[in-house]
């Protein structure tokens, strides 16, 4: 059967790519005007201390929010300031660990709160699904603290977002 | 091993010094080494490992990560070369380590905790450790050979209290004698059971300082070899290295301070008791192991 040559669907829509804004992993903040980094590097130019990621506005930190960034293996990549904060751990001593072992969902109700939830959430926002999905965690060795968190896909490299939500 | 100014590795990847400089405090990467004038000189291989993991990396703490574990791969190779009882390939490991970092580091970082690891994977009665605690040993004394003439004052004397090249100790040794001699400090080593003609060797020599080293020879032996050089040399500073107190039943060392079991931190002891001014710094770090 000879291959059909591919063309155009009549009438077809693109769907508009949700808008992305950079931020910086670290201390979360936009690359303000005049700021822009040095050609070639992505290292925000206010903190020196983390790299310029992006996300789809909805998902994206917004001022003072704490996130945590997670690769496509589900290991911890960063943690904003305020997450080593509000985590009580250093960026470096959890980064490469698992996420599990610094957060888990905690709404047992939902099918997000199952024990493979926040995973299957994880790798489907690596895989580039811009969908946010809302889920409630909490610190893996705490009870009795809980956020709502947003979980989506962030970049360049693939990556995934959770930023979360302290009220 | 190729350095960097800082202006240079600053370029390298694209940041300010100053950003330099903060991910020195918090991430301890890249290290910079000091030049004689205080500047900071980086390691071209660090800086480029550190660039290769930025580049598409989510945080700088997860490339620091990346580049970390791969300059850490070099242990992993030496460990597979000398497993296989490919001493070619060890000295290509060699190589590509020196690259990256300087001797002492090479040692410290690489050579040293491959061996070991070798000796705690193999045992030091398997072939394996006896074809690489030789390559490990031959490899430090090629090094000692390359090292400059003394230049500095000073002599210091080590009695070698290891068995053979064989010890799991000797490495360690021979690299104290190699730090120590790029130091520009004159390096005598002579094993404690020679004790025939001592007296004639520490007066040419008039050493410093005594360091002995090893765990192999018994109480009875070293203290008769450093009874002689004292003979000779009247009251010298003596110290022990890898012959901690802890490390065998022992009651006269005990009373002798040691050294810290990384040759680095030893031969800067080792340089202090030498200078006379300070008691080996241990001294509460000498029973690290």
């Amino acid at each position: 059967m000879p291959a059909q040559p591919l063309r155009a669907v009549p009438g077809g829509r693109v769907a508009p790519a949700a808008p992305r804004v950079a931020f910086c992993g670290h201390c979360g903040k936009p690359p303000a005007d005049g700021l822009v980094p040095q050609v070639g590097s992505r290292v925000c130019i206010r903190c020196n201390l983390g790299l310029l990621l992006d996300a789809p506005a909805a998902i994206a930190p917004k001022a003072n929010e704490a996130f945590v960034v997670v690769d496509r293996a589900l290991a911890v990549c960063g943690l904003s300031r305020r997450a080593e904060k509000v985590l009580g751990v250093r960026e470096v001593d959890v980064v490469d660990r698992h996420v599990t072992d610094l957060l888990i969902p905690a709404d047992a109700e939902s099918a997000a709160g199952r024990p493979h939830g926040l995973s299957a959430v994880l790798v489907a926002a690596t895989l580039g699904s811009e969908e946010p999905a809302t889920m409630v965690l909490r610190p893996a060795d705490e009870f009795g603290v809980r956020f709502t968190a947003r979980v989506g896909p962030c970049g360049p490299s693939p990556g995934a977002l959770v930023v979360l939500e302290l009220g | 091993m190729r350095t960097l100014k800082t202006s240079e590795a600053a370029a390298l990847l694209n940041v300010s010094a100053n950003t330099l400089r903060a991910w020195e405090r918090r991430f301890e990467y890249p290290q910079p080494q000091r030049t004689p004038g205080k500047h900071r000189v980086y390691v071209y291989g660090e800086v480029a490992a550190l660039r290769d993991a930025l580049r598409d990396g989510l945080s700088i703490s997860s490339a620091v990560s990346r580049a970390r574990e791969s300059l850490r791969g070099d242990t992993h190779i030496l460990v597979g070369a000398l497993s296989a009882f490919e001493a070619e390939r060890a000295d290509g490991a060699m190589e590509a380590a020196l690259a990256m970092r300087s001797v002492e580091r090479t040692v410290e970082e690489v050579l040293l905790p491959s061996i070991m690891e070798l000796a705690r994977r193999q045992g030091d009665d398997s072939a394996a450790w006896a074809l690489g605690g030789r390559w490990a040993v031959e490899w430090l004394r090629r090094a000692q050979r390359l090292t400059p003439q003394a230049a500095r004052p000073g002599t210091v004397l080590i009695g070698d209290a290891t068995r053979d090249d064989l010890d799991i100790d000797a490495p360690a040794v021979r690299a104290l004698e190699l730090f120590i001699g790029r130091t520009g400090v004159r390096v005598a080593t002579l094993p404690v059971r020679n004790r025939v003609g001592l007296q004639d060797l520490v007066t040419a020599l008039r050493p410093g300082a005594v360091i002995v080293a090893g765990r192999h020879a018994g109480d009875e032996e070293v203290a008769r070899w450093a009874y002689a050089v004292r003979s000779a040399a009247g009251a010298l500073p003596i110290a022990l290295y890898h012959r901690g107190a802890g490390d065998r039943e022992t009651t006269r060392s005990a009373a002798v301070p040691s050294l810290a079991a990384s040759p680095g931190e030893a031969t800067a002891q080792a340089l202090a008791l030498l200078d006379g001014h300070t008691a080996p710094a241990r001294m509460a770090r000498g029973a690290r192991r």
